[in-house]
């Protein structure tokens, strides 16, 4: 299936939502449509309540939600073209794998071979086939996750909205299922994965959304956001039995601006270039001959960012 | 047209089609995997199967002869039946009375005013109050305190020792006692007593004399003989006088009754001029009986194996239909299986799964409920089969199968079901409402519904209108009218003549005819009604979950 009109698969305009007196989300406005965009905010910034949205399961307060065109909370037609994994780890426990996807394929009007075999197909995708025939009860977290996942794929949607879909993940299944996000945005479909965890959205997508108290703090590219924050002051955490004698040898290093001593064991180096200052760290290190343990960027992180963006100091 | 050649609302309907059959299986998956659904189905089986053991029972017992008039019966165990007492107007509550016992007759009495109080003669005397100087007491003349005879081991010497005319005015005995006086006289108060001598009655006070008839020798009959002994006598013709007293106890002809002794009775109760006869009232069809008007011990103990057998079969079937059926299995199942049908998806966080999908929510409440029905429904009509095998093999008559009782089983499934639907849309409903207190609301309903039900059985037909039980009831009488049409006359003969079946009591015609007492009319109002309650409750239930946020 592909997006058969130019109506954007997702257009969000001025929308709020507000729970009694607490806000969810506060005047958001967006339109996404193709490739894997990430929705980075800590918890608590509004991306399940706009995931919620998006999935007409609440209704905005103020604003309009459209997929494809249509209001979720008013019409289901959409979710024909939409694939949804929640956050939610509950699933029907006693269900296989592949009876899981074939069932919920057959809300989408399958006959009960078409699920079937969209069931096979989807499980193969997201590397379960294997086990497909085992008691979803008796999976790992990751393969519980990846079930999730194929049961939003199984209808081959245009749009597939993932809400930390690596949440409790091991490395494995983590490095599984970002590559099998991966493989959605390539196949031009538009995917919206949830996450407040930097890492995580860097190693599948440069397009973000980041949110902060409900409000939209950022929108475009990571990597220009990332440079935007390089150019800022930034911490270099530097681990060593020596910090001061390590200190003297930053004096006068171009991207180096000052030193600081937070622990009795660690130097703290001030820049306003990261990756400059990374790449002539190495060279001042070998050259004082003094030993180090280990390097760290504090502040390369969601809440340095999110800090950074909204005004604070980093 | 799609590409198989489709049309438009063809392919609109086999979509909806899958997605009503993925629901329902799902739904039906998913009772199965709960343990609870499997005690409640399981609970309920058992209660059906006690039941058809207790029929299987109750058949290989056969239908013993029942006396329906109670004249078999010797209350006081003198060896006299009750019939027989009654033809010779003695009780059966009195060991000393019985046919050819004697009987007292009164032969004069002193009275709370008259002047003379004393007498003196050779009576049995009776509600005696006075002092008595006997030439001769019989001591041996017993009886208990209530026969008010005195009991002479309970005779002591009087306080007052000579002054018997002191003890008259501070009158200390006792009801129903007496005492002696040291020179041989005696105080009585209220007893009955047999001797010779002269009785002085304070004022105030009375004292009867007479004397006991002859004692006869009257063989007691056995009390088959009060059994099975005054038939039903119809010839089916309305117009001719009908009913006949087989046994006597109305029209008392050669009754052994003193003409003091007898009660007053009448024998034309149904005022038609002729005594002990039974009207059948027809109807304005000139053919159905639409009423019987039986004078009193007219046809009242007929042959139960011929009558009441047939009667107690049909009160059985109706019996357990109505209280296990309609009254606990439609309202416990769906108390067990409904109500957590969308509740529980929103609890375990499951919700989400199937609302993601290109569902309406009114339609996932529609395709839960047929989940549940498919469950509920199933069970309810697999043991109205059991039901219905076991009591068309082992019902009385002389087919191999009773064909009428299959129908009827069938039909209170049908009842059933349309119950379970309706409380099932209603206690999803509760759910819905409120998570928390959904159950107890719905407990409450349960119990209302209960009480309404037993309100239906002891003949109520304005108040529990407003309840499901009500109409499910009335619908279970319509089929049983509907199949078995001589079931209203059956039931017209236990009012009219007083017999005690099991149909007479379980099963009442149907109240909401609108006054064409045609059981099709009933049964479709009923269905109508409890489709109406089911369809706006599911309608509720959908507006309230359409609008409803989903956290």
């Amino acid at each position: 299936m592909t997006t058969e009109s130019n109506t954007p698969a997702v257009v969000i305009d001025h929308c709020s939502k507000w729970y009694g007196n607490v806000i969810g989300i506060n005047d958001i406005s967006l339109a996404i449509d193709g490739g894997v965009t990430g929705i980075l905010g800590p918890n608590g910034a509004g991306k399940s309540t706009l995931f919620k949205l998006l999935m007409g399961r609440l209704k905005p307060s103020s604003g309009s939600v459209r997929l494809f065109g249509v209001d979720p909370w008013e019409s289901t037609s959409p979710y024909r073209r939409i694939g949804y994994v929640s956050e939610t780890e509950k699933m029907y426990d006693w269900m296989t794998g592949h009876d899981f996807v074939s069932t919920l394929a057959r809300l989408h009007g399958m006959t009960r071979e078409e699920a079937n075999s969209r069931a096979e197909h989807v499980m193969d995708f997201v590397g379960l086939a294997d086990v497909q025939h085992k008691e979803i009860g008796k999976y790992s977290k990751g393969m519980r996750q990846r079930v999730k996942i194929a049961h939003a794929l199984v209808h081959d949607p245009d749009l597939i909205v993932l809400d930390e879909p690596l949440h409790g993940c091991d490395p494995i299944a983590r490095t599984s299922i970002m590559s099998v996000i991966r493989d959605l945005g390539e196949q031009g479909k538009t995917v919206l994965v949830s996450s407040h965890i930097l890492d995580e959205i860097e190693r599948i997508t440069e397009q973000i959304v980041i949110l902060h108290n409900g409000r939209l703090l950022a929108l475009g590219n990571l990597h220009a956001i990332r440079d935007l924050l390089d150019k800022h002051p930034h911490r270099i955490l530097i681990r060593t039995d020596h910090p001061r004698d390590l200190a003297s040898a930053f004096v006068g290093s171009k991207p180096v601006y000052g030193v600081r001593f937070s622990e009795d064991d660690a130097l703290e180096i001030l820049t306003n270039d990261l990756s400059e200052a990374h790449s002539i760290l190495p060279e001042i290190i070998v050259k004082s001959g003094i030993k180090v343990h280990s390097i760290e960027n504090p502040d390369d992180n969601l809440d340095s960012l999110l800090k950074y963006l909204v005004g604070g100091d980093s | 047209m799609d590409k198989q050649g489709r049309s438009l609302s063809e392919t609109v309907w086999t979509r909806l089609d899958r997605k009503a059959g993925a629901i329902t299986e799902l739904t039906v998956r998913q009772l199965r995997h709960r343990i609870s659904t499997w005690v409640v189905l399981g609970v309920g089986m058992l209660m059906i199967m006690m039941l058809s053991a207790f029929y299987v029972d109750a058949v290989r017992d056969g239908f013993e002869p029942i006396d329906n008039d109670g004249d078999s019966e010797d209350w006081d165990g003198d060896g006299y039946p009750l019939g027989q007492e009654r033809k010779f107007g003695t009780s059966d509550w009195d060991p000393e009375q019985y046919p050819g016992s004697g009987s007292y007759v009164q032969d004069g009495s002193i009275e709370w005013g008259d002047d003379i109080r004393t007498h003196t003669g050779n009576h049995t005397w009776e509600y005696v109050t006075g002092i008595f100087t006997p030439i001769w007491i019989d001591e041996s003349y017993q009886g208990d305190r209530w026969s008010m005879i005195l009991d002479f081991d309970s005779v002591n010497f009087c306080e007052e020792e000579n002054d018997a005319s002191e003890f008259m005015n501070s009158w200390s005995v006792g009801w129903g006692g007496g005492c002696e006086f040291e020179n041989g006289d005696y105080a009585f108060q209220e007893v009955r007593f047999r001797g010779e001598g002269t009785l002085r009655v304070p004022r105030g006070h009375y004292a009867g004399w007479g004397h006991m008839t002859d004692v006869f020798d009257v063989e007691p009959e056995p009390a088959s003989n009060y059994i099975n002994e005054d038939d039903l006598d119809w010839n089916g013709n309305a117009l001719q006088s009908q009913g006949f007293d087989d046994d006597g106890d109305c029209l008392r002809d050669d009754w052994n009754l003193g003409p003091e002794s007898d009660f007053w009775f009448d024998k034309d109760d149904n005022n038609n001029g002729r005594d002990c006869d039974v009207i059948y009232v027809l109807g304005v069809d000139g053919v159905t009986v639409v009423n019987i008007i039986a004078d009193e011990n007219v046809d009242e103990d007929p042959d139960d194996e011929k009558l009441l057998g047939e009667s107690n079969h049909r009160g059985f079937i109706v019996a357990v239909g109505k209280i296990a059926f309609v009254m606990i299995l439609s309202i416990f199942l769906p108390l067990f299986l409904a109500l957590g049908l969308v509740r529980d998806e929103t609890e375990n966080g499951t919700l989400h799964y199937l609302l993601s999908k290109p569902i309406h929510r009114g339609e996932f409440i529609t395709y839960r409920i047929l989940g549940y029905l498919l469950i509920s429904g199933t069970f309810v009509f697999l043991m109205s089969l059991i039901m219905a095998s076991v009591t068309s093999l082992l019902g009385p008559g002389d087919s191999i199968i009773r064909f009428g009782d299959i129908v009827v089983w069938v039909g209170i499934a049908f009842a059933t079901i349309l119950a379970l639907t309706a409380y099932g849309a209603l206690f999803n409903t509760l759910g819905l409402i409120s998570s928390r207190y959904g159950v107890y609301i719905a407990l409450v309903i349960g119990i209302y519904e209960f009480v309404m039900a037993v309100m239906t059985l002891s003949g109520a037909t304005l108040v529990p209108v407003l309840s499901i039980s009500h109409w499910t009831l009335q619908l279970v009488d319509s089929i049983v009218l509907i199949v078995w049409d001589d079931t209203l006359f059956m039931d017209m003969m236990s009012n009219a003549f007083g017999y005690d079946t099991i149909l007479g009591f379980f099963w009442s015609p149907p109240a909401h005819t609108l006054g064409t007492e045609n059981p099709y009319v009933s049964a479709i109002i009923s269905v109508i009604v409890l489709i109406f309650i089911t369809v706006s409750m599911i309608f509720f239930a959908q507006s309230l979950f359409k609008r409803r946020e989903i956290m």
